[in-house]
Formats: structure tokens, C-alpha cells, sequence
């Protein structure tokens, strides 16, 4: 039960190779229904239940904080007509459109200006002290919330963004985000705390299942339409005059690049999921995400929403490469101090 | 992963914590996996039977997404054109999403999605009456709300939107810097009824 498998290719410039679990192996081997539902069984504990480094989802925590505040600032801007009784949508209108009584929102609760205004507040108070990591398992829970109240109060008003963040929230809320890179680990530092945990590994799980869930779907819903099919999608977002925020119609005078663009977005989404887990095509995966969410964010203007995607494709990094990029006492897991 | 800290790949875990995690993270799953297969259309009376069970879990974490981001295909835009009334008989206009005054780009795209949405439901103005009749018990509180909204906004009396399609061109049209025609639904007239807004 405890040998590990190969069900993730194990880590991007880890070289050694994984050893095989004795049950898979024995199933392998003709080893019967017993030993075949064993070798599942030692798959889905290592997969799931194998201490992870938590620095990966303490970056992750810091992009998503930084992300979420500017939601929740821009949110706040206009809070009365998002949240409030008499907004773009009345709370009845919405509490009908809404699978009720499951999609609550702290927003139904009062829709008074002050209470709004506090309610959206507290979502960027939430968002800041995420990203700083003080009160951090509070603080994600609040977030969350908050998030969740946004997306159920404002269904006309949600896009990409808010599916991402709140994927990306599920994560730091479930794992020990604060364990590196935050205020909490300075001014409390648990020599534990910093040290591979289940939990890490969990909440890394459930966002890297999570986002290929994403991409699988989003590239299944493309395989609809033609124009995904005839490589000239890409020229249908250029030429939209309501997201652009680059010219790129360009493309116009260059059919065969429109082509590549569309077609290598395609089929990246939908291979995306079966890509990103083997060790040799991972960076591939990986890499491509960088200049089609850039793309998306800086020619159609939504640039929260392209590094929201960035920051979920984060969580199959492993930790040496964000070791590599932060400051070592933050970053590094604690040292035992020495026995006497 | 890199578990390259780790020891030994062993859980620290005791079977019944994995057990309950592993029911825990299969319950998450599904409601992450199953929304998506159930909508929006088209969609299979399996999964949409399969959700039913994972209703309360998909609406409490807010996990009913569909993914299909520029799904099936990109289409054009759209934006909400108003003309108001103002108690003083004077007369205003304006477009909603508006890209000369919604900043920062996020407020815009928020304002933006209200369009959006409002348009995946309005039919084209020569659809068949049968059709238009159907979405309209839809789309019509959404847009009294809208429209709610920019009376209070603007201090207004009576507002009438209209829902401009705004043509795509072909890239050929593009490289003759031809312009199409836009397509415009009329969403109806809304006043303060008894002092109110709509």
C-alpha cells in the first residue's frame, strides 16, 4: 500500500525514476480482481495522500490574493447596483434564476447600502490579508465566501474570472497556504508548519483536477463549432469590437496564421488534460498556457482572467522551481534545531 | 508534483482519515465533473439526472459552470443602446457596457456580461412571434431591472433599450474596410410607475 506509482509522472526535473506499487505490479503479473482493485487502491493514496511540498500553493495563495483584492475592489466600485436591492438585477429576480435554496449569497441577507458596502469591503479585506498571509485560514474562508456571495448575488455580471478564482480559492482554503511566504509563518513559525503535508498535495490535487476539468470541457464545447473546426475562430475574437483591447486584425492578410492560432488553441485545450500529467509532455502543457492566456488578456482585455489561468496551471510546477525565485528563509521548509 | 522533500511517500494519514478524505474529494469531484456534462445544452437526461443528487453541493460551493468559453463558436458582441427621459423633459442617451467611461477594464467586462447575457436569451427581431412571445417571459424582468437601474443611475423617468448585435465582419470585409450592418432588437420602454422605477 505504500509503494508509489506512476499515476502523475512524478515531478518535472525529478530524475529518478518512481518505483512501481507491488500490488500494481502483481496485478500486472495476472495477480486477479483483488490485487487489480490494490493496485487502485495504492494509486489513489499516493496520488492524493503523499506529503507535497507546500511552497507551490503558497505562491498560488499570494497570485490568487492579489487577484481576488482587485475583484473585490472593482466589485466594490459599484456595489449598490451589483449587490444592492434595487441593482442590475433585483434579489428576487435573482433568487428565482438561481438554483435555490443551495446558491445563497451573504448579498440576500440585506441589501442595504451600508451592508453591501461593508459585505464587498470585507472581500477585499479578505483578499488582502490572503495575499500577506496573516489570518490566512480565516482569511480564505472569507474570501470564498465572499466569492461565492458574488457569483450567486450578480449571475449577470460573472465570467471566466470568477470560475477561476473560485477554483483557485477551494484550494488555499483547503491546504496550509500560510506554511511559506506568508505573515503568519514569520510571526509564528511552527517547525512543522513548512514541512510536506497531505493537505498541500490535497488542495494542489483538487485545483490540478479541477483545471484540466476546465480545459477538457472548454475544448469539448469548441469541437461544436465550425469555425474551431476550420481554423478561423481566433479571427472571431480579433474582430470583435467589444473585447478588443489589441488590433489584431492583421489576421485579416493572414488566413494560414489565423489557421495555426486557432487550431493549436484547440487542440491544446482539449489534449491539455491528458498532456499536463506525463513527465515529457508537461512543460509543452504548460508552456502553451503562458502565451494563450497572455493573448487572451491582452488582445480581449481580460488580463484577471488570463493570469487567474496562469495561477491555476501554477499547481503542477513543483516547488524547486518556485524555490528558486523567492527569498530562502521564506521559502525553504524549516530546519529541526539541533537536539542538545 | 515535487515530493522530492518528502522522506517517504508513505501517508501520514490513518486509513479511516483517508477513507473520509477520499469520500470528501469524490463528492467535490463529481460535483466539479457533473455540472459541465448537464449543461448548457447539448446535454444528456443522464447527466442532468446525475446532478440532481449533487445539487446542494454544486449550488452551496457554486460549481454549476459550463467551461464553454467561446463555445461553439466566437460570435459577435453586443451592447444595451438607452435612451432616457429625465423629469426635466430633457433627453439622454448612452450604451451599456460603455468603453469610454467603465473603468477599469474589469467594471467594463462586469457591465459588459449584462449584455451578453441578456442577448443569449432575446431572439432576433424576425424570428417567428411564437418564439419571440416564449423568450420574452425570460428576458423581460432582466431587462426591467436593467433599465431599474439606469433610471436610478441617471435620475430618469422613462428609458427604452434597444439590443445592438454588433456585426462581425469576414476578414475579407475587414481587408475592404467594409462595414456590416448591425442587428437591433428593441427591448421595450420602462417608466417609474406610481413615482417607482420598473
Amino acid at each position: 500500500m505504500s509503494d508509489r506509482v506512476t499515476l502523475d509522472g512524478t515531478a518535472l526535473g525529478v530524475g529518478t525514476p518512481a518505483p512501481v506499487s507491488r500490488a500494481h505490479a502483481a496485478a500486472g503479473q495476472g495477480g486477479g480482481m483483488a490485487a487489480w482493485l490494490g493496485g487502485w487502491t495504492s494509486a489513489w493514496n499516493t496520488f492524493w495522500f503523499t506529503p507535497a511540498d507546500p511552497l507551490p500553493l503558497a505562491v498560488i495563495r499570494i497570485c490568487t490574493g492579489l487577484l481576488f483584492t482587485w475583484a473585490s475592489l472593482v466589485w466594490l466600485l459599484d456595489a449598490d447596483a451589483f449587490f444592492g436591492v434595487d441593482g442590475w438585477q433585483r434579489p428576487e429576480n435573482v433568487w428565482r434564476m438561481n438554483d435555490q435554496p443551495w446558491q445563497w449569497s451573504w448579498y440576500f441577507v440585506s441589501g442595504s447600502p451600508q451592508v453591501v458596502r461593508f459585505l464587498a469591503l470585507a472581500g477585499v479585506g479578505a483578499g488582502l490579508l490572503l495575499t500577506l498571509g496573516i489570518a490566512t485560514p480565516l482569511a480564505a474562508v472569507v474570501a470564498l465566501l465572499s466569492c461565492i456571495s458574488a457569483v450567486n448575488r450578480a449571475p449577470l455580471n460573472v465570467f471566466g474570472l470568477d470560475d477561476t478564482l473560485g477554483m483557485l480559492l477551494v484550494g488555499v482554503a483547503v491546504g496550509p497556504s500560510a506554511a511559506r511566504l506568508s505573515i503568519d509563518r514569520l510571526l509564528a513559525p511552527d517547525v512543522q508548519a513548512g514541512r510536506p503535508s497531505v493537505l498541500a498535495n490535497v488542495a494542489l490535487r483538487l485545483i490540478q483536477i479541477h483545471l484540466c476539468v476546465v480545459y477538457f470541457f472548454s475544448g469539448c464545447g469548441k469541437l461544436l463549432g465550425a469555425s474551431w473546426w476550420e481554423g478561423t475562430a481566433l479571427w472571431g475574437a480579433a474582430a470583435n469590437v467589444q473585447y478588443r483591447t489589441l488590433d489584431l486584425t492583421f489576421l485579416a492578410d493572414h488566413p494560414l496564421l489565423t489557421n495555426a492560432l486557432t487550431l493549436s488553441t484547440l487542440w491544446w485545450e482539449v489534449a491539455y488534460a491528458a498532456l499536463v500529467w506525463p513527465r515529457l509532455t508537461r512543460p509543452l502543457a504548460l508552456a502553451m498556457a503562458v502565451p494563450v492566456h497572455l493573448g487572451i488578456g491582452l488582445a480581449m482585455g481580460m488580463m484577471e482572467f488570463g493570469l487567474a489561468m496562469i495561477t491555476a496551471n501554477m499547481a503542477f510546477l513543483p516547488a524547486a522551481a518556485f524555490r528558486r525565485l523567492s527569498p530562502r528563509s521564506l521559502s525553504s521548509p524549516p530546519r529541526q534545531s539541533a537536539q542538545p | 508534483m515535487d515530493r522530492s522533500t518528502s522522506p517517504s511517500p508513505r501517508s501520514p494519514w490513518p486509513p479511516a482519515v483517508r477513507g473520509l478524505a477520499s469520500a470528501a474529494i469524490v463528492a467535490y469531484l463529481a460535483a466539479v465533473i457533473v455540472p459541465p456534462l448537464a449543461g448548457p445544452p447539448p446535454a444528456s437526461d443522464l447527466a442532468r439526472a446525475a446532478l440532481q443528487p449533487l445539487r446542494p453541493l454544486v449550488g452551496v460551493l457554486s460549481l454549476g459552470h459550463g467551461y464553454r468559453f467561446f463555445a461553439p463558436n466566437p460570435g459577435p458582441g453586443h451592447s444595451i443602446r438607452w435612451s432616457m427621459r429625465l423629469p426635466d423633459a430633457s433627453e439622454r442617451t448612452g450604451v451599456l457596457p460603455d468603453p469610454e467611461h467603465d473603468r477599469p477594464r474589469l467594471l467594463y467586462h462586469r457591465r459588459f456580461m449584462i449584455s451578453e447575457k441578456i442577448a443569449a436569451l432575446v431572439p432576433p427581431a424576425d424570428a417567428p412571434e411564437e418564439m419571440r412571445r416564449e423568450a420574452r417571459r425570460e428576458w423581460q424582468p432582466l431587462v426591467k431591472d436593467v433599465a431599474g437601474q439606469l433610471l436610478r443611475r441617471h435620475d430618469g423617468s422613462e428609458v427604452t433599450l434597444t439590443l445592438i448585435e454588433h456585426y462581425l465582419p469576414t476578414p475579407e470585409e475587414s481587408l475592404r474596410a467594409e462595414q456590416g450592418t448591425d442587428m437591433i432588437v428593441p427591448l421595450g420602454t420602462y417608466g417609474l410607475a406610481g413615482g417607482a422605477p420598473p
